[in-house]
């Protein structure tokens, strides 16, 4: 055991050692994103610079040190990442709110990076083992059930801008469905690793699954479509019958599930574009956003997005230089494109690329877990965060009708900030149970 | 008015710092997903877990390891792997060789080394072991080019 330790000693040394320049890396990148948005739109260095370095700085350590301490040999590229997105995000959301008088709305989002953190550390304390989920296959799956619903119940659920998805406890208000879909994940992780052996037995050359076999597939379509036309949600709906549809796929192996799903979800959106009106005049913004009659009216937000676009080029004009503002609801569907306008074509990249990262990485994770239900969890996990950037980023970009999700741990949106956190903390954990193995290790 | 002059120079300086400090991260950050993607095609160690018996009691005199390539029902690519002198195959955590697999047993088989020759036995699986099809009720010695079937893998003893 002697002979094999000392080698893998090496290698954690240096992932610690990567994994630490990185964070240095995203620190740097996210108080100087905020030295320059204060620059750029008063003249000065921000005045809290100082608190705002210290806090940031200290809670970004603090959840270092917390890897360090319960998962040694975990992953070292996801934090940094996470704290650099999450570093340009809070950025540009000062620019924005400040801008518009509303520096408190910034600051409410700092706070809720903070507890996002505190989450991710209390994950990966609670979480010793990824495989402590496996045991409770069919309590989370109701309990992530009741959350996807909890909006509908009268009293407690509210809508805000024709979407019924918040849910109001007096002294909080929070968006139930992003926890719901982390839960569902694991449920589907655990009910897939049980049963893949029946699901991938399949019939006729194509190996088409058997129609018995069908019943968690029309189950979760019908899921999707009772969130959609229920909560009149389209982004959760998608996202919850896309991860579906990746996952039994992963764990069957077979392609013929994919087909499938793609046919129920084109049956799907069928049926939500004949019963919800605010789908179809999505589709209109979609082909029609520039038509003079449409581009001060609904078009106006994509197409003002699309002016932020242009307007920043290649390399943008500078952070608080541009007029991203514009835009209705910058903040939170189209943080993408005030980062297009201030940052351009680079900075966008930049950004694409850093998901990049974490779903490549997210991905590796599932490739080298030993076990199903750890192949599976990650594979789930990456698709929600994966399935959310392509999502609003095709949107914003008019790429595919826009609907609205937040971009991970950029835009506006504390339940989504701290959601993402959960979904990292089990990632890393992943990472470095006794179960993950690397074959050629780095 | 220097300083009027100086300034947008100076704010574009700090925003061309930004994006190399931003690329210099994802440059290093890429290399760590990219290294080590096509791991399928260099022939592995036989993966030591926790707790792994790997080499137990691999002797000097038995210093050739057996290179076997591993087919799995369903996937095109077959692995090439490495084996130490005396490999445990099963489902457990302890095994040498892992198979995640329900056909397979906890400890399912073992391949072992003896006066220079390979030699494969069945450790008293459920579903059996077979070289080249014939369900082994022994101990068997292998020959290059044989196959062992241990639940949906195969694994082929190089020639």
């Amino acid at each position: 055991m002697s002979a094999v330790a000392v080698p893998a000693d090496a290698a954690q040394t240096r992932r610690a050692r990567t994994g630490f320049g990185l964070l240095i890396l995203a620190v740097a990148g996210s108080l100087l994103a905020y030295v320059l948005q204060g620059l750029g739109l008063h003249g000065e260095v921000p005045r809290n610079l100082a608190v705002y370095g210290l806090v940031f700085t200290g809670a970004s350590l603090g959840g270092w040190l917390v890897i360090r301490y319960a998962a040694r040999s975990a992953d070292p590229a996801l934090y940094p990442v996470a704290v650099l997105l999450g570093g340009l995000g809070l950025a540009m959301l000062y620019r924005l709110m400040d801008e518009r008088g509303r520096v408190d709305i910034a600051r409410d989002q700092a706070i809720w990076l903070l507890i996002g953190l505190v989450c991710f550390a209390l994950t990966l304390l609670v979480v010793r083992d990824i495989r402590q989920l496996d045991a409770f296959t069919y309590t989370i799956g109701l309990a992530g059930i009741v959350l996807l619903l909890l909006p509908i119940v009268p009293g407690l659920g509210y809508e805000i801008n024709g979407a019924r998805l918040w849910v109001n406890f007096g002294f909080l208000q929070f968006q139930p469905a992003e926890f719901g879909r982390v839960l569902i994940v694991i449920f589907l992780a655990s009910y897939l690793s049980q049963r893949r052996e029946l699901l991938a037995a399949g019939i006729g050359r194509f190996g088409l699954p058997r129609v018995k076999d069908l019943g968690p597939l029309l189950l979760a379509w019908g899921a999707s479509l009772a969130v959609l036309l229920l909560e009149r949600d389209v982004g959760a709906s998608l996202l919850l019958f896309g991860v579906f549809v990746v996952m039994v796929w992963i764990a069957t192996g077979r392609s013929s599930y994919l087909l499938l799903g793609i046919v129920l979800f084109a049956i799907g959106a069928y049926i939500g574009w004949l019963a919800l009106p605010h789908i179809q005049e999505r589709v209109v913004i979609w082909f029609h956003a520039l038509d003079p009659k449409n581009v001060n009216g609904i078009g106006y937000q994509l197409a003002q997005g699309w002016f932020a676009f242009a307007s920043g080029g290649m390399v943008g004009t500078g952070l608080g230089l541009g007029s991203p503002t514009f835009i209705p609801y910058v903040g939170s569907d189209f943080i993408l494109a005030a980062f297009g306008e201030e940052l351009g074509m680079l900075g966008v990249a930049g950004i694409l690329l850093l998901y990049l990262v974490l779903i490549g990485r997210g991905l590796r994770i599932g490739v080298e877990r030993q076990d199903t239900f750890g192949k599976l969890l990650a594979v789930g996990l990456t698709t929600v965060i994966g399935l959310q950037v392509f999502t609003i980023a095709a949107g914003v970009l008019r790429l595919i009708p826009l609907t609205g999700v937040p971009l991970p741990l950029v835009s506006y949106g504390g339940t989504s900030r701290v959601a993402t956190f959960v979904i990292l903390a089990l990632l890393v954990r992943a990472s470095a149970g006794a179960w993950y193995r690397e074959r050629k290790g780095p | 008015m220097l300083a009027d002059a100086v300034e947008p120079f100076a704010l574009s300086a700090l925003k061309y710092g930004l994006f190399a400090l931003l690329f210099l991260f994802l440059w290093r950050s890429m290399r760590w997903v990219v290294r080590g993607l096509n791991v399928d095609r260099s022939p592995a160690a036989p993966m030591p877990g926790p707790g792994a018996r790997a080499g137990s009691d691999r002797s000097p005199s038995q210093p050739v390891p057996a290179n076997v390539l591993m087919h799995v029902e369903g996937k095109e690519k077959p692995r090439a792997l490495r084996l130490a002198a005396n490999t445990v195959i099963g489902r457990a955590m302890g095994c040498d060789l892992r198979l995640e697999d329900t056909y397979v047993s906890q400890e399912h088989a073992r391949i072992f080394a003896k006066n220079s020759s390979w030699y494969v036995e069945d450790l008293g699986s459920t579903n059996g072991t077979f070289v080249n099809e014939q369900r082994l009720a022994a101990p068997a010695m292998l020959t290059a080019g044989d196959r062992i079937r241990v639940g949906t893998t195969i694994l082929e003893l190089a020639r």
